[in-house]
């Protein structure tokens, strides 16, 4: 994981304007190859039976509403590269979904919307807590509020980059600047299956 | 009438598939059914259901007719997802 997570970085930190493609294995250009890619997974993980079936339902809803708001936030404005990188470790110690984009990222997006927002901080903030979307008048926004608490009701951890800021979501949620600026986003949902969670139970 | 979910797939994820399922339900199923006619959504064999997807599907039947019900919603992402509706959608079902 710890390569999948390094070549995430790489490309999302890529100087702007770079036409550098991730590995084909981790780039979905386009939303159908996102899905059928996604589709996979979890197929993958219903056949793997180390994760119960309810987690692989609510995992597998929170990537594709996190895969597709990048698609859904930057269509006609990819600022270089279009499309997202999505990879999973499901079978390794540390089970995790990486997805991420090179999109104008959250403060620009809802900025249109709530002019206020004066950072990356508040942006993510409003995109996990408030009704409120950047596709005025479409009536959207909730995306991001059924992520949040899908990671709380089933004990995921996700942490949520955009700009220079990281949600950091589990029970709670704790927003804070992070070393690192894109200018896009980049979402690292990390989970364990039930049987790791009775054995940290007891 | 009784929709079956599942006949559109059973990974629903996205607003622009959500949109297009809507369209052909409005196209091929809902044509001819009066706004007071009872609907039963049924959610059997659905996998993976998104706020996404729902938003353009269920809200908008819900909206669109008074006698609608949800039958088999068993499945964690149905149930999320409905919440979410319900929550921040408006969604009165």
């Amino acid at each position: 994981m710890e390569e999948i997570k390094d070549k995430v970085w790489e490309w999302v930190l890529a100087e702007q304007g770079a036409q550098f493609e991730p590995d084909a294995e981790y780039y979905c250009p386009t939303r159908d190859i996102f899905q059928a890619r996604l589709d996979r997974m979890t197929r993958v993980m219903l056949q793997d039976g180390g994760t119960g079936e309810s987690h692989v339902y609510l995992l597998s809803s929170i990537a594709g509403e996190i895969g597709n708001n990048s698609f859904d936030h930057n269509i006609g404005i990819w600022p270089d590269i279009a499309g997202i990188f999505f990879s999973y470790d499901i079978l390794g110690k540390t089970k995790q979904i990486v997805l991420a984009d090179r999109g104008v990222g959250v403060l620009a997006t809802l900025r249109k919307v709530k002019n206020e927002l004066q950072n990356h901080e508040q942006a993510l903030r409003t995109a996990f807590t408030e009704r409120l979307s950047g596709r005025l008048p479409e009536r959207r926004g909730n995306g991001l509020k059924f992520v949040r608490e899908s990671v709380a009701m089933d004990h995921f951890h996700l942490s949520f980059y955009s700009g220079d800021a990281v949600a950091e979501l589990n029970e709670q949620i704790l927003i804070i600047k992070n070393d690192r600026s894109i200018s896009g986003c980049l979402a690292n949902l990390m989970y364990t299956t039930e049987l790791e969670l009775d054995t940290k139970k007891k | 009438m009784k929709i079956e979910i599942k006949k559109f797939g059973d990974i629903l994820i996205s607003r622009p598939a959500g949109r297009e399922a809507f369209l052909a339900l409005l196209a091929y199923q809902l044509r001819d059914i009066a706004p007071n006619e009872p609907i039963e959504i049924d959610f059997d064999g659905v996998l993976v259901l998104s706020p996404s997807w729902a938003d353009e599907v269920i809200t908008p039947l819900v909206e669109r007719n008074a006698l609608v019900t949800l039958s088999n919603t068993d499945n964690s992402s149905v149930q999320a997802t409905l919440k979410t509706l319900r929550e921040y959608s408006n969604l009165k079902i």
